[in-house]
């Protein structure tokens, strides 16, 4: 796997040969794009970072990967954190920073200490003088959010904050920060290193109906279809969620989709960081829905209305779709809902809440009809029993 | 940010991990100890500590159990898992068993998506879980 190479701080020495400027155009070049889901490519990041004046310039390391589904960055900490602690110190280089900070999600404790010794190691072996603290949040699924890192090292909620001004000029403490996802920091010592490296080649999470779940390597564009084989799907699948956020799409008639950012946005979902959720054909979609919107309605941070309140509530109308105590009209409601909380939230985690809700009502309404119906049915039964 | 308003103050939460970490809750004294030495308003370490689904503000059992219930480990049975330890500890999710031993909630993605459905207990992760390995560890930890 091409994420697994070693560069034994080679990398490391041919950024210092190179210079920060030089090193921040070899990874343009290169054309690293960011693997945290927004795809901003890394070498613009770090170029703005170095721009701004600033006495004080910070890196963070977003290990902070709570999407359902995804397991990459676990992964990578666990399997090679030699190369992403030289990533840090590349990034952190280029940018002139001299504090980093690794935001290493509370469910990831246990990787603390191996990865610590790494830290330590790396440090030693190139003789830096950069200050790399992991700093441990405390489960909460909003805090990988670029603004809610920030507020959660800050020792406030983990509460987004408004862009403008972005974290690359007012960022950690007011200072220029370049917030980097685990997998760029650890591709760019990579990309400075091998000439055959790849932007294209990806960490595909896939799990849920599957016999064979986990990491896959592979090129970005490669058919669907192709993809699940590799997992070896328990039943035929009916449908494939990316992660909670990015929605989902019915896989008959997608077999032979090409896995592209592009290709996925056009049917109304989000690829983020392609991770893949099978669902089979034994399962229904309304069950499927409940337990995201579960997530979601725990999750959100209580900080804008539509998705502290809106969350709530779908959770609310989905659970009376199958107790048989909605209405008809309260699956044009779910939608009109889950539209409202796209079109009105304040940050990403509300933007993408619902996504799995409108591609489900548009490509399974008819089983959020069906479940009403039979739930209504069993519930007039019941009635009749009673009396 | 109004850096005058919200001065930061990044060891606040290490502190509150820490207290979580030893004590297995964070208490209202606690809060209050913390409060002063860190120089922080009550108010704002209260808000940050129960901002966090990992610090507890309620008394804990010794063994903190979280099961993951995202869609993964739900696909691979995490609800009939659920079911059983709470038929096992006699204690409903939420809740901490009468001797104070077991503490038990249902979380988010653990990040083991490839190991569902899974568990954490004290922050240690058990992967690939069935009732009869469920049953096992509860064993071993009583």
């Amino acid at each position: 796997m091409q994420i697994l190479r070693k560069t034994s701080l080679k990398a490391l020495e041919v950024a210092k040969k190179l210079g920060p400027e030089a090193t921040i155009n070899l990874i343009k070049e290169k054309g690293l794009t960011g693997r945290g889901g927004a795809g901003f490519p890394a070498g613009l990041k770090w170029e703005m970072v170095r721009q701004v004046q600033a006495d004080e310039k910070y890196i963070i390391c977003n290990a902070d990967e709570g999407e359902p589904g995804t397991f990459k960055d676990r992964f990578i900490i666990e399997n090679n954190p030699e190369t992403l602690v030289e990533g840090i110190l590349i990034a952190a280089y280029a940018v002139g920073a001299k504090k980093a900070y690794i935001y290493l999600r509370g469910e990831y404790e246990c990787l603390k200490e191996s990865l610590q010794k790494a830290v330590n190691k790396v440090k030693r072996n190139s003789k830096s003088d950069l200050d790399i603290e992991i700093f441990l949040g405390a489960g909460a699924y909003v805090c990988g959010d670029e603004t809610a890192v920030i507020s959660s090292i800050e020792g406030l909620r983990g509460q987004p904050r408004s862009k403008p001004p972005f974290p690359t000029t007012n960022g950690l403490f007011g200072k220029p920060t370049a917030i980097n996802n685990v997998e760029t920091l650890a591709n760019a010592p990579l990309a400075i290193m091998f000439n055959d490296w790849n932007d294209n080649l990806r960490l595909h999470c896939i799990s849920g109906d599957v016999q064979r779940p986990g990491i896959y390597e592979l090129p970005m564009g490669m058919e669907l279809s192709v993809i699940l084989n590799l997992a070896c799907p328990k039943n035929p699948p009916k449908a494939v969620y990316f992660g909670c956020f990015g929605g989902c799409i019915p896989y008959e008639g997608h077999e032979s989709l090409r896995l592209t950012k592009e290709n996925i946005c056009g049917e109304g979902c989000l690829l983020g960081a392609c991770s893949m959720i099978v669902v089979d054909e034994t399962r229904n979609i309304v069950d499927i829905s409940t337990n995201i919107a579960k997530f979601y309605e725990f999750e959100s941070c209580g900080k804008c209305t539509p998705c502290r309140e809106g969350t709530m509530r779908v959770l609310a109308l989905l659970q009376n779709i199958s107790m048989g105590t909605a209405k008809m009209d309260d699956i044009e409601t779910l939608q009109e809902l889950a539209e409202v909380i796209r079109d009105t939230s304040f940050c990403g985690l509300g933007q993408t809440a619902t996504h799995h809700i409108i591609n489900g009502l548009e490509y399974f309404r008819n089983e959020f009809e069906e479940r009403l119906i039979s739930a209504k049915k069993k519930k007039g039964r019941k009635a009749k029993g009673k009396r | 940010m109004d850096y005058e308003i919200y001065p930061p103050s990044p060891e606040l939460l290490p502190m509150l991990e820490k207290e979580q970490k030893n004590k297995g809750w964070i208490s209202e004294s606690a809060l209050k100890r913390i409060s002063i030495e860190a120089k922080i308003p009550i108010s704002r370490v209260y808000a940050t500590a129960s901002f966090y689904a990992h610090l507890h503000l309620e008394k804990q059992g010794k063994y903190i159990i979280e099961i993951c219930n995202s869609p993964s480990c739900y696909l691979n049975g995490s609800l009939d898992l659920i079911k059983f330890i709470e038929k096992e500890l006699k204690i409903r999710s939420g809740q901490t068993s009468r001797n104070g031993k077991f503490s038990l909630h249902i979380c988010s993605c653990i990040g083991c998506c490839d190991k569902a459905p899974a568990m954490m207990i004290n922050k240690k992760v058990y992967g690939n879980l069935t009732k009869e390995k469920a049953k096992e560890i509860l064993k071993s930890l009583k």
